[in-house]
């Protein structure tokens, strides 16, 4: 279930496909973190970006983190099979 | 021959130089053939330069996105609203309509960014956010 899972999402907030992939979640009233990069201060930017960067080898978004799984982009496919919806 | 020089139009968006046409004068309303922006032309000491119209609102980044579009032949898709909010955004937060898809805020990714204003969607079907597509 998607209790189980934390659910992390990675986002720019001008970026069309992560509001997409987080008003799939709001609509399916599923849980989760969501950071919207662009937003944060430099410092805090940069330690988010190298750790985007770690996960994904890329800069681009959004980021969908659940439990153990990670992709890039908004897919709804994916967030389906992986919150069992 | 004529010995007489093109004169050029300075574009402050793509900032690229394109030629001034024939009828044109201070005050006329242009479009610029390589990003689309409508700009009105002023002439200064180092030449002719657009000025953006309506700059910083809404009417200016559609006007430009639509007349992009229509220079290239290009097509919206139903992203292309959440795209306009998202250039609205950048605008905002970071001061020009940055590609709303990218963390950059620089003059090479003003929309139409540099990639598209280059050719990326005759290579990729689209730009690199979407909003614009070749045609089917
Ligand atoms: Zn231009």
């Amino acid at each position: 279930m998607a209790e189980k899972h934390k659910i992390v999402v990675y986002a720019l907030s001008t970026c069309p496909y992560c509001k997409r992939t987080k008003r799939f979640l709001d609509d399916h009233k599923v849980a989760y973190e969501h950071i919207d990069v662009d937003l944060l201060d430099d410092s805090k930017q940069d330690e988010v970006l190298d750790k985007v960067e770690k996960l994904t080898g890329m800069r681009s978004f959004p980021v969908v983190v659940i439990g153990t799984e990670h992709w890039v982009g908004h897919d709804e496919q994916r967030l389906k099979k992986a919150l069992n919806l | 021959m004529s010995d007489a020089k093109v004169e050029r139009v300075y574009c402050p968006v793509c900032l690229a130089k394109f030629k001034y046409s024939e009828g044109w004068s201070e005050g006329s309303v242009v479009v610029c053939p390589i990003c689309g922006e409508r700009l009105t032309l002023r002439k200064t000491a180092d030449g002719w330069i657009g000025d953006r119209v309506d700059r910083g609102t809404e009417k200016e980044i559609r006007s430009r996105i639509d007349g992009f579009a229509e220079i290239r032949g290009y097509v919206f898709n139903d992203v292309k609203e959440d795209i306009v909010e998202g250039l609205l955004g950048k605008y905002k937060r970071f001061g020009d309509f940055y590609c709303p898809c990218r963390m950059e805020h620089v003059p090479e990714y003003q929309c139409p960014c540099k990639p598209t204003r280059g050719g990326d969607v005759e290579k990729n079907g689209k730009c690199h956010c979407g909003l614009f597509w070749k045609k089917a």
